[in-house]
């Protein structure tokens, strides 16, 4: 879990952490409606070299956004399988006759296996995967001997498929490396004073935008915090004889409980002691306040507006001409 | 048997900082029986993450420990029974609110107890006897753990875990938050236990006062390392402890003042206010 880096503010130094955080939402929210109306494999290719070079500009270590992605990449393949699978269009790249037998049947339980086996003891999960489904491809492609279980099928890729699914996963790793460069350079209080004050005008048609900003301005400062908490109980719990990962289904059910409870009284505790601290520093909910770090634009800020609406408009003008 | 700590070093990591060493090489041995220790140490010195490791609910980073025999290292190991290293060695969280949940104080107390197979009618025996223990009456029994006031909390936390009847007891911060009277009230309960079944007692406690007065052993962390380990005596005739971030007893700091200011030739040495008093009237009837 400490290694999620998506929304974690990392300090540094470089340009986008001078940038106001204005200026980066906007800039980011037009980017990303940029990304949307690319429409070809190319122009995404170009638009993820652009993203590569903001990285390298905000001296953004590439490496340290890839081990953060680490948890979506699950996600990034289940769309590129889904559009490798499901989409019928185009000409037809593959074509194979694919058998299912009883002899395969019995084959693809050994693989499974065999591959249970080598990720309990071996290192590199993921191309053990890999190498388990080009086996079941394997299997049931040559293994045509014995009783069939259902008729045999095709097996087919339509180069509709291959184009949808990297275009998918190559606009879904852009949006996640601009949203992922935003939450890195601002600290969630900029972020949400800066949402703030964009949604100000708001105010008009009656959406109160500075208790918007607070609560997602708290929910977001504790998430560590009950993190933390429940942590502990946990371990509390634990020396009481209720480990998590030993014992029945039944116990773990009652184990359940055991962290629930404390989790959601503390929870409140927290927020009736934080209303009192705030409450005793005389914050009066909707009363005007002021601020310690008053949001300025400098030249940075409308160079970075500025870049951020060419590539928006050269998007719009590529899918217009 | 009981637990040995083998160069035992635990890392916290963080993304934003790296690492961070809460205990640094740690050789130590506990004994299972008529060990009566305080573990003492200023805020952030790595006295909890020490007592986490005394019943394996975290693993050392390097370094191994044996826990009745149970060799733990930084893997999960399948053969071990953890939970059954939890029976041995009961350890009490400084903050009750994290582990009552349920709606009565007996039900909470029977939790560890029945997480050890032990039969309902057995383990609200063993509640109500734990509970009688740490100075608590039947009515209680009945009562909502969460509408208890601080101290009482914190004695059914403690009862949660004596009900267990683990052959070891770790407490984090027992006495803290307590008056003075409920103060001596625990200690005296865990001496008590201590000499009468012959448990070993581990306490960490910042209140050099207990220390001086209550224990035989005494560990001292400093700087995530363990920088002391013997007899309170000699602890406090050091002169550098304000070094290690420690204080020395009241007795002793105020027969000291009194040897300077009136130039007086006392043994400052005494555990508790009588002796004090007693060697005060000593001296002035000179």
């Amino acid at each position: 879990m400490k290694s999620v880096i998506i929304g974690q503010y990392i300090p540094g130094k470089g340009i986008f952490y001078q940038l106001d955080p204005r200026t980066k939402i906007v800039s980011v929210l037009f980017i990303m409606i940029a990304v949307f109306m690319l429409q070809t494999v190319t122009q995404l290719l170009v638009a993820l070299g652009i993203a590569l070079i903001v990285l390298f500009l905000g001296r953004i270590s590439v490496m340290k956004v890839i081990k953060g992605l680490k948890p979506i990449f699950v996600l990034l393949i289940f769309t590129f399988v889904f559009q490798i699978l499901l989409n019928k269009e185009g000409e037809i790249i593959v074509d194979q006759e694919m058998q299912l037998t009883i002899f395969s049947v019995i084959f693809l339980i050994v693989a499974f296996v065999l591959w249970r086996v080598a990720v309990k003891f071996l290192k590199y999960r993921f191309i053990l995967f890999l190498l388990f489904v080009a086996t079941v491809f394997t299997i049931l492609i040559f293994v045509d001997f014995g009783y069939s279980i259902v008729d045999s099928f095709n097996f087919r890729v339509y180069e509709q498929g291959i184009r949808m699914s990297v275009f998918v996963v190559i606009r879904l790793l852009i949006i996640i490396t601009l949203s992922t460069v935003l939450t890195l350079t601002t600290k969630p209080t900029d972020l949400t004073q800066g949402l703030e004050k964009l949604m100000h005008p708001l105010k008009k048609i009656g959406f109160d935008s500075e208790s918007f900003a607070l609560i997602i301005s708290i929910s977001l400062r504790y998430i560590p915090t009950i993190f933390d908490e429940a942590n502990k109980i946990m371990l509390a719990q634990a020396s009481r004889g209720a480990d998590f990962s030993e014992g029945k289904l039944k116990d773990k059910l009652k184990q359940v409980i055991s962290l629930l409870v404390p989790m959601f009284i503390i929870a409140f505790m927290r927020s009736e002691e934080l209303a009192n601290a705030m409450e005793s520093r005389n914050f009066v909910p909707g009363e005007k306040r002021t601020r310690i770090n008053v949001l300025v634009f400098s030249y940075k800020d409308i160079l970075t507006t500025v870049f951020s609406i060419i590539i928006l408009a050269s998007a719009i003008m590529l899918r217009v001409l | 048997m009981g637990i040995r700590f083998n160069e035992v070093s635990y890392d916290y990591s963080s993304f934003a900082e790296g690492l961070y060493t809460a205990i640094r090489d740690i050789n130590l041995s506990i004994t299972e029986k008529h060990e009566f220790i305080a573990l003492v140490g200023h805020t952030g010195s790595g006295k909890s993450t020490l007592a986490k490791h005394m019943n394996a609910l975290i693993f050392p980073t390097s370094g191994s420990l044996e826990i009745f025999g149970n060799i733990i290292t930084s893997k999960r190991n399948k053969n071990i029974k953890y939970n059954s290293i939890r029976k041995k060695v009961g350890l009490v969280f400084q903050f009750p609110e994290y582990q009552l949940f349920e709606e009565t104080v007996e039900k909470d107390i029977m939790f560890g107890p029945l997480n050890f197979k032990i039969s309902v009618e057995e383990a609200k025996r063993l509640a109500k006897e734990a509970l009688n223990l740490v100075g608590l009456d039947d009515s209680y029994l009945k009562r909502n753990p969460y509408n208890l006031s601080g101290g009482e909390k914190k004695r059914v936390s403690i009862a949660g875990i004596l009900a267990m009847d683990p052959e070891i007891l770790v407490l984090d911060e027992p006495t803290s938050g307590l008056d003075p009277a409920g103060k001596r009230v625990l200690m005296d309960l865990f001496k008590d236990i201590n000499q009468k079944t012959g448990k070993t007692v581990v306490i960490i406690t910042h209140d050099m006062d207990l220390v001086y007065q209550y224990f035989n052993r005494v560990l001292v962390m400093n700087d995530s390392r363990l920088i002391y380990d013997g007899n309170p005596d000699d602890l406090f005739k050091r002169d550098d402890l304000a070094e290690q971030h420690l204080d020395y007893p009241n007795t002793i700091k105020v027969l000291k003042h009194l040897n300077e200011k009136l130039n007086l030739n006392m043994n400052v040495y005494q555990k508790t206010n009588e002796d004090a008093l007693k060697e005060i009237e000593r001296a002035v009837s000179v």
